[in-house]
Order: C-alpha cells, then structure tokens, then sequence
C-alpha cells in the first residue's frame, strides 16, 4: 500500500509540475496541490445549498395581482421575532378549490386533496448564535421588506438562494449608517 | 446608560439550588459525565458554594450562591488576544461565542472561577433535549462560556418596551435565577438607578463584594450574614 502510494504521488507530482528531477519540489508541490483543492473544497462548501420548495410559487400573482398582505402568509413578520412560512391550511384558504388553469395551481388543489402539508424551506438563514427580530426592523423601524430580501416579492418562482447576502457586515452597515447598536451582545447571545 | 448588577442576601438563602436549576435550564448548559464532573469539567454558570462553619456539633452551614461577577473592571477582559470577551457600555461582561478561540487564557484570569470550557461537544440527557431554550445558542465544543445575566432576557424585553413606546422598567428584565429564588434572597436591577432596589441595597451595612482587595470592582454584592444567624 505505501509502496503504491509513493509511486503514486511521485507520478502524480511529476506529472503536474514536470519536475521529476526535482526531488526537493515534490514535497511541497504535493503541499501546494493539496491546499488548493482543501480551497475549492471550502469554497464551494462555504456557497449555500440550493433550496428546494414543495411547489413553484409565485410571490407576483398573489402579491401584486391579488394583493394579499405579506403578513397573510408570513404572519408573524409585524408581531414576532421569525416571519414564519406559510403551510397547506394558509393555501387551503382558496386552493381546495381550482385557482385559474396553471398546470401548477391544478398541482397544489391535488396535493391539498391528498393532505399534504406543503412544507416550505427557509431561504434566508442566520446561525442561531444571532438574534434578529422581525418586529424590531419592520413593526418599530419600518423598513421595507426589500431593503433585507431584495426582489423577493416580485418572483414568479421560488429563488433557490437567498437574493442578498444577510451577513454581519450588511446588519452592521445599516446599525451604523442609522445610528443603531453595535454592541455585540445586542445581537449576539 | 444602565449599569446592571445582583445583590444577593445570604440570610436569605437557604441552599435549595433552585437558581442554579433555572439557570442551567434557561441557558441551555450542557451536562457532563459524572468522571469528567470529578476532573472540575461540569459548567455551572451560577453555582451555591457551600461551607460547613464551627466545630461539631456546632456547626453552621453557609451558601454563597456564585454567578459571574460581571466586573467593572473585568481581568478576563484583559487577556482575551480576540476580544471574543468585553465588557459593554451597561456593564455586562459578553462572551462572543463564534470568536473565542477557546485559549482559555479568561478562565485563568477569572479570580472567581466563573468562566467555563465546553471540553465536549453538548450533551444533555434524552428527556431534556426537546426542552432547549431557543432564545440562546448552545455553544460548540471549544469555546468559553459563562453567566451572562440573561442578556437575552434584556434584548427581548427591550424589544417589548419599543414596541409599547415606553421606558424598560424594573421588572421587565430579570434573570432566570432571581425569578426562581423562592426566598427573594437575589435582586437584579441598575445599580445607578435609585428607582432600582439594588441602587439602595449595595450601600446597605452588609454589603460587601468578593475580593474587593484585587481591584476588579464586581457588579455582584452580597449582603452577609448578620451575627448569631
Ligand atoms: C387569496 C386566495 C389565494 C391564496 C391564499 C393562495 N392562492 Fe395561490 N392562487 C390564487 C389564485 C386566484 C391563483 C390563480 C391566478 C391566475 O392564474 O391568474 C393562484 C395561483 C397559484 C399558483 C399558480 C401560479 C402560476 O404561476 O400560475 C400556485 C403555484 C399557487 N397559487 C400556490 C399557492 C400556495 C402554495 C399558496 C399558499 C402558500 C397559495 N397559492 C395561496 C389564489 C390564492
Ligand atoms: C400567498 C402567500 C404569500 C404571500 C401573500 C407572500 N408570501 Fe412570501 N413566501 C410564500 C411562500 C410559499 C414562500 C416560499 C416559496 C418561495 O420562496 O417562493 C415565501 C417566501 C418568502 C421569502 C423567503 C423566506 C425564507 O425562507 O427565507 C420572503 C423574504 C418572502 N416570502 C417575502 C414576502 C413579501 C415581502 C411579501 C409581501 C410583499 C410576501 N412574501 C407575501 C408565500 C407568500
Ligand atoms: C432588517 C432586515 C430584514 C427586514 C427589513 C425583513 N427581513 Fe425577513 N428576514 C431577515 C433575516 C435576517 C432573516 C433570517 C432570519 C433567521 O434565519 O433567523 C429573515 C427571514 C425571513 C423569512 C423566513 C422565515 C423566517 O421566519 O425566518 C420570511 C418569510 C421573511 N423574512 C419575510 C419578511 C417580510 C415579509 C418582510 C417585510 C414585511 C421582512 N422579512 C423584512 C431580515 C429582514
Ligand atoms: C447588528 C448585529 C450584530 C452586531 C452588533 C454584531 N454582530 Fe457578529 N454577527 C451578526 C450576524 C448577522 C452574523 C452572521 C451569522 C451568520 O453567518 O448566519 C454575525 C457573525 C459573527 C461572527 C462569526 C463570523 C463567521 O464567519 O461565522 C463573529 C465572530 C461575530 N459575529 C463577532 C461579533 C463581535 C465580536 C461583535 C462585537 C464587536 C459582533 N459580532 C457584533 C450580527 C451582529
Ligand atoms: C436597513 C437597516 C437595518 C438592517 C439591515 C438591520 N437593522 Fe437592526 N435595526 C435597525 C433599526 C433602525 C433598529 C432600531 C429599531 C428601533 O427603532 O427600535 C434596529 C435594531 C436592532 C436591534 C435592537 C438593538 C438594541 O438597541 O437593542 C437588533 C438586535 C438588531 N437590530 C439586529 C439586527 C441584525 C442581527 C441584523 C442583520 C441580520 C440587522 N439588525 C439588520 C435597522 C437595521
């Protein structure tokens, strides 16, 4: 096993660098080689997943053609700290029966009927070492939802990541531009 | 600017534990094997010290319930290479837990022994584990943690205040272990606030502070025992 292993990554090595002379580079070429793949690894690691949702919705036909209120769906987005997803008794509201001709919308009266729960998936996350609260920026600051979720509203499928990048630095800019905490233990705990 | 603090009457107390039940269960403390327990490894954020006074068979038993100090002049602020631990405009003594480096520096310099290494990944027995808190994190295998007067408790209660339009009042932010002492032996509050019971507590003729001597300034006062108790 070591024997094939030596000649494996002197071939390997030699192949790459063409350096088969020289001895002293193997090591640390193999070094190098081995970082950059840990690298990508990380890199690509560190991208979130793609989300995945239980069926296509879409944010414009029920946001702006029938003007249902974000906090229809979301409905803790005024009075709690998580917004909350909607599930199959929200959709139920309209969709036991048929909703226009979609190929879609047929799907969701179908999955209604054979009970599904219709289980969304978060899209936007933060690590649970941070507090956010929805209450604080959208009951008490009025902000707008965009300002944080980007174009979200005006979707015609679900995104499979999230539209902007929700990091320390992108609370920290606001807190300072408004003149907000930045005491770590305001958001930390 | 609100500067909090704890004073803890130990006539008051009688050992019962409940604080340190509630605290370990509000702040999601994990727990250790009882081997790993022996080797000083178990975390208690506030933790009742106990000492047997006098000779048999008069003796008296003392409790000293022990959370962080939340020095004004904190020395594991000092070390910490990381600033993962500081001390914030109102007094509390924050521990950072995705920026501590798990050097343990701060609980060498802690004089009081408060601040604790997970040694383990968390752990806690099965019937707990539905119960977490999810008001705070649980804290990874690595990293120091300790007593943080319930800060959480303050972020929320600061939230609900704003959203009424009015001032944070005393009772709006208690920690965990005053709200469970069943003899009312731990008051919270601000201790520049004379509204705030603690305001006049701490310059009652008992009050007195653990190694005053070393410079550290906590924010926890005790009240000591009065004569013949
Ligand atoms: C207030 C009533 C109402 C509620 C509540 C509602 N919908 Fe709809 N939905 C409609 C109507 C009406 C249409 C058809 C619009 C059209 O075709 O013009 C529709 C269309 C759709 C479509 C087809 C979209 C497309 O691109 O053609 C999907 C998918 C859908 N809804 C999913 C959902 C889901 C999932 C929920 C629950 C989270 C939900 N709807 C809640 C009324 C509702
Ligand atoms: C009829 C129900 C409904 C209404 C009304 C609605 N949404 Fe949604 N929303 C959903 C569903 C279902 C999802 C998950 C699928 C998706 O991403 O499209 C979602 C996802 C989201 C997400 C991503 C959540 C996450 O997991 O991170 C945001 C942000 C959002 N909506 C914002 C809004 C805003 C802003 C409005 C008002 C302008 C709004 N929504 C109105 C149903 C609704
Ligand atoms: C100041 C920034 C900000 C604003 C403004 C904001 N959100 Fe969010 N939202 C977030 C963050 C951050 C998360 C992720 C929270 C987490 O994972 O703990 C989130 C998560 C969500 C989710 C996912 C479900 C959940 O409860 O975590 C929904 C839905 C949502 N927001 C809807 C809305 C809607 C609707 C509005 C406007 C009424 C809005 N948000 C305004 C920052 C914001
Ligand atoms: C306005 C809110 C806010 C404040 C104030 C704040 N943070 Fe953060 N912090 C965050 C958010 C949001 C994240 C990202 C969490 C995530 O990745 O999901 C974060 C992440 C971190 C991380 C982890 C970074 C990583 O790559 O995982 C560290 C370390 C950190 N913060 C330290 C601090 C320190 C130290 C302070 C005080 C000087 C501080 N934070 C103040 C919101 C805040
Ligand atoms: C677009 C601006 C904006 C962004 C982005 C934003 N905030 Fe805020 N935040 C505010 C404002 C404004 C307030 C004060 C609200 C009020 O008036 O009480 C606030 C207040 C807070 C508070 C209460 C602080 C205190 O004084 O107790 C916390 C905690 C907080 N934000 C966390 C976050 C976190 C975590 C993020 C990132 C995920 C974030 N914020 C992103 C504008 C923002």
């Amino acid at each position: 096993m070591t024997v094939r292993w030596s000649a494996l990554r002197s071939r390997a090595v030699g192949a790459f660098t063409g350096l088969r002379g020289a001895g002293w580079l193997r090591g640390p070429t193999l070094l190098g080689l081995l970082a950059l793949v840990a690298l990508v690894v990380v890199v690509l690691a560190s991208r979130s997943r793609p989300v995945a949702q239980p069926v296509a919705f879409n944010h414009v036909k029920h946001t702006q053609d029938l003007e249902l209120g974000c906090e229809f769906c979301h409905q803790n987005v005024n009075t709690g700290a998580r917004a909350g997803l909607p599930n199959a008794e929200t959709c139920s509201a309209c969709h036991q029966e048929q909703q226009g001709n979609s190929a879609e919308a047929v799907r969701v009266t179908t999955l209604l009927a054979k009970g599904d729960p219709l289980r969304f998936n978060k899209l936007f996350r933060l690590a649970d070492h941070v507090y956010f609260a929805h209450r604080r920026h959208v009951e008490i600051a009025k902000l707008e939802c965009s300002q944080c979720h980007g174009a979200i509203a005006t979707t015609r499928r679900p995104p499979s990541r999230p539209l902007t990048r929700v990091n320390m630095k992108f609370c920290l800019s606001c807190h300072q531009a408004k003149k907000q905490s930045v005491d770590c233990v305001a958001c930390h705990r | 600017m609100p500067r909090w603090g704890m004073v803890i009457d130990l006539d008051r107390c009688t050992g019962c534990g409940a604080c340190e039940t509630a605290c370990k269960s509000e702040n999601n403390v994990a727990t250790v094997s009882s081997d790993q327990a022996d080797l000083g490894r178990a975390t208690a954020w506030m933790r009742v010290m106990t000492e047997v006074e006098g000779e048999f068979p008069n003796t008296t038993m003392r409790f000293m319930p022990r959370p962080c100090m939340h020095c004004d002049n904190p020395p594991c602020v000092k070390v910490c290479p990381v600033a993962a631990t500081y001390i914030n405009d109102e007094g509390i003594v924050g521990q950072i837990y995705p920026r501590c480096i798990g050097c343990r520096y701060c609980a060498n310099a802690c004089p009081y022994t408060v601040k604790y290494f997970n040694w383990f990944a968390p752990e806690w027995p099965e019937s707990e584990r539905a119960h977490l808190n999810p008001d705070v994190s649980v804290r990874p295998k690595g990293v120091i943690e300790k007593c943080t007067f319930c800060h959480h408790r303050l972020q929320k209660a600061r939230e609900d205040a704003r959203a009424e339009g009015r001032e944070l009042r005393e009772a709006d932010y208690q920690p965990a272990c005053v709200d469970a002492c069943p003899t009312g032996a731990i008051v919270f509050g601000d201790l520049d606030d004379p509204q705030h019971r603690v305001a006049e507590l701490k310059h009652d003729a008992r009050a007195m502070r653990l190694m005053e001597d070393l410079g550290t300034e906590p924010k926890v006062y005790y009240l000591t025992p009065r004569a013949g108790t």
